[in-house]
């Protein structure tokens, strides 16, 4: 072994964690270590819980709503992803202007970010009334207002709601990230004669490129355990339509009491995610990335 | 070196104290809310109606060595509550549920106790409620719950001038119903509103149709186990007459997108866009709250219509019977249980409840009715629950719980035409019957 190095600080010792480390144990890994346990069980929360072998998981495996809320969760996933992007992009470059009137408008566009999302869901659920609400008042686009009858408009609705409300968290890292491009670079595109559509693609949007990164990925966690707007909007219908996985989850758990196969999804769910978050992180080099600004300052 | 080596012990550490906190958690718990305190743990649902469980439970502890507690857990988790402390040292000694289904999980897994012993020494806690009401909380032929709020049937509610203005009279039999519908289609109104977005407003059509038609055996055999009932011509039957009412535009097209619970279909009677609404008798009240000069005018009620042919008494009725107070096998204080259950059917206790608006199912009701508040109402409600050879059980409370979910989706896609009558049939079959 090669002597330590020369250097008397040590790095801090693993005890600095500890306080950390103990809460994480407590209510992320033991919780953890008890749903896989709970996955191979048979349980209703009233009889002792038994071991049932992989009897969850294979069933899981041929459920066909299963099989859809996976598709369903990925498809919503895709949606939000999809709107956000642009819109916040737009938006925070817009805001990212010291004008009065964008500072104004703004505070505006920032305001679903202050409400709860069940306050969301539910100011939603009442606005798109089809007898009392906005499809009554624009039968031209939403014909009989059967919006919540039918998977294509359900699916619709949620993708809308969930833009809706998270557009603003979005717009607000961009526009951060576009308040920081430094002027220069602006400076030098104008004597060299560049529009400001040149400007935009390719000073503004390069320079967002790692906040592009994290809001996407934040977009993709954020999609995967989706819950409470379809808690409250949809039930997961009409029938199963939009049962989204970590909804079927809260069903089998929570409604139908069959912990053990709430806790497979559960487990699902986590591995899902993870290995969506490690792909994201590889392909867009996050973990190789420094410095956003590099070579510039 | 020194750093790694300390890691293996600082994780086990770290398990050894979350085993410690998990353990003193549970200590905690058993000393401070059990039954173990000498005192009756009474668990109810939290509502506004627990100004009344107060009352009663003061009431007894007047008199009582043994005194009682109320605990309540707020309305929404009561159930998910319930179920996870019933099998522990926390569980209460006497608690709230919607008898049926709701009960017969723990009563299976033998944590209830049979009350036939306390209604031998004390008949009266079987006679002193009305018959079709006290069956509900009767499993494998004992019973384990005494009714403790009010009942809650559902009935065909109208709006007079809506009716009126198209030529239709309240619909007696199914056929004047069907009648209606299409006068009230001419008339370019939704004929039925319908709160379809809950699911359980949609349920309220199949369980009387099924009544009328079959009677309350075919639901009693399925729930009993025997699956085979879903699958018999009066199911059939009576699954056709759903489709063909659907398939009618009674509904409207978009039934699926309202909803009861955030007052759209409410508003839809009141403001005259639709004629009726099935919905349990909680709904007067949910008017006049909403729009209480509709309430007072316009609003009407029959009982659910007669189908002709069908093996159902015309009778029988359908949805809450009531609540009731089940007990648990482990408590140490039957005798006082029994007493504080005696006070279910006085004097005191039907008078609070009228008060507050809910339809007591104690034999002696029918005395104290004229001082409600709606004695006209209440008195309909009263003599139809009262002469109903047959109550029966809303049926996602009569399953058990976790059949629920389940049954609603099979529910809500036969009526909007995603599953046929085939289809709904094996989802029935496939739910878990204990």
């Amino acid at each position: 072994m090669p002597a330590p190095s020369t250097s008397k600080v040590g790095r801090p010792g693993f005890v600095w964690a500890l306080p950390a480390a103990v809460f994480f144990t407590l209510f992320a890994i033991v919780p953890l270590i008890m749903v896989a346990v709970l996955s191979f069980m048979s349980w209703d929360g009233i009889s002792p819980p038994e071991f049932v072998g992989t009897d969850n998981w294979s069933r899981l495996a041929d459920d066909p709503v299963m099989l859809q809320s996976v598709w369903l969760t990925l498809l919503l996933t895709a949606l939000g992803v999809v709107l956000q992007t642009p819109l916040s992009i737009l938006l925070g470059v817009w805001a990212a202007g010291y004008q009065r009137n964008r500072a104004v408008l703004s505070v505006v566009y920032f305001v679903p970010l202050l409400l709860s999302a069940t306050a969301v869901s539910v100011l939603w659920r009442a606005l798109l009334d089809p007898n009392f609400g906005i499809p009554a008042s624009a039968t031209w686009l939403f014909g009989d207002g059967n919006l919540f009858g039918e998977q294509a408009t359900a699916i619709g609705v949620l993708a809308f709601v969930s833009t809706w409300q998270f557009t603003p968290f979005h717009t607000l890292i961009y526009q951060g990230a576009a308040r920081a491009v430094p002027p220069v670079l602006y400076q030098a595109a104008e004597i060299d004669g560049a529009g400001r559509y040149r400007q935009f693609f390719h000073i503004t949007l390069p320079q967002l490129r790692t906040s592009m990164i994290t809001s996407m990925i934040l977009m993709t966690v954020g999609g995967l355990t989706t819950f409470e707007t379809v808690l409250i909007l949809t039930q997961g219908g009409p029938g199963t339509d939009t049962t989204i996985s970590a909804y079927y989850m809260y069903d089998k758990a929570f409604k139908s009491f069959d912990y053990g196969t709430g806790s497979a999804i559960a487990l699902a769910l986590v591995v899902a995610a993870t290995v969506v978050s490690l792909v994201v992180v590889r392909l867009s080099g996050y973990d190789r990335m420094r410095g956003s600004t590099e070579g510039v300052s | 070196m020194t750093t790694r080596a300390r890691l293996p012990r600082l994780v086990a550490a770290g398990a050894t104290l979350a085993l410690v906190t998990g353990l003193s958690a549970c200590g905690e718990g058993n000393g401070g809310g059990s039954s173990d305190d000498g005192r009756i743990h009474v668990l109810v649902y939290g509502d506004a109606a627990n100004k009344v469980e107060q009352q009663i439970v003061d009431t007894f502890n007047e008199k009582s060595d043994v005194k009682a507690v109320l605990d309540t857990i707020p309305g929404a988790d009561y159930q998910k509550k319930l179920q996870t402390i019933i099998s522990t040292p926390q569980a209460p000694d006497v608690f709230f549920n919607w008898g049926g289904g709701s009960i017969k999980p723990f009563v299976e897994a033998g944590l209830l106790l049979p009350l036939d012993g306390f209604i031998e020494k004390n008949p009266d806690l079987e006679k002193k409620f009305l018959p079709s009401v006290f069956e509900s909380a009767v499993v494998d032929g004992k019973p384990y719950g005494v009714p403790m709020r009010g009942t809650q049937p559902v009935l065909l509610f109208h709006n007079k001038k809506v009716l009126a203005d198209a030529g239709v009279e309240p619909p007696k039999t199914w056929d004047e119903l069907l009648g209606a519908v299409e006068k009230l289609k001419d008339e370019g109104v939704t004929p039925i509103a319908l709160g379809g977005g809950d699911v359980w407003p949609t349920q309220m059509w199949f369980q009387y149709l099924y009544d009328r038609i079959a009677g309350p055996e075919l639901f009693a055999k399925a729930v009993a186990g025997d699956k085979s009932a879903w699958e018999s011509e009066d199911s059939r039957k009576a699954l056709g007459m759903i489709e063909d009412l659907v398939g009618t535009g009674a509904f409207g097209k978009n039934y699926d997108s309202v909803k009861y619970t955030n007052g759209g279909s409410v508003q839809l009677v009141a403001s005259g866009r639709a004629g009726f609404e099935l919905m349990g008798s909680w709904y007067y009240s949910q008017q006049l709250t909403d729009q209480p000069e509709f309430a007072e005018k316009d609003l009407g009620y029959t009982a659910f219509p007669t189908v002709a042919g069908g093996k159902g008494d015309p009778a029988d009725v359908a949805g809450n019977t009531n609540n009731y107070y089940s007990v648990l096998k482990k408590t140490k204080h039957p005798e006082a249980v029994a007493e504080f259950l005696k006070l279910m059917y006085s004097d005191e206790f039907v008078k609070a409840q009228l008060d507050i608006g809910n339809l007591p199912t104690t034999t002696g009701t029918d005395e104290f009715i004229d001082g409600s508040g709606t004695p006209e109402y209440s008195r309909f409600q009263y003599e139809l629950v009262a002469e109903a050879p047959s109550f029966q059980l809303s049926w996602d409370q009569a399953y058990p719980q976790k059949a629920s979910s389940d049954m609603h989706k099979a529910i809500q896609q036969f009526f909007n035409g995603q599953l046929d009558a085939d289809g709904f049939i094996k989802a029935m079959q496939a739910l878990p019957t204990d």
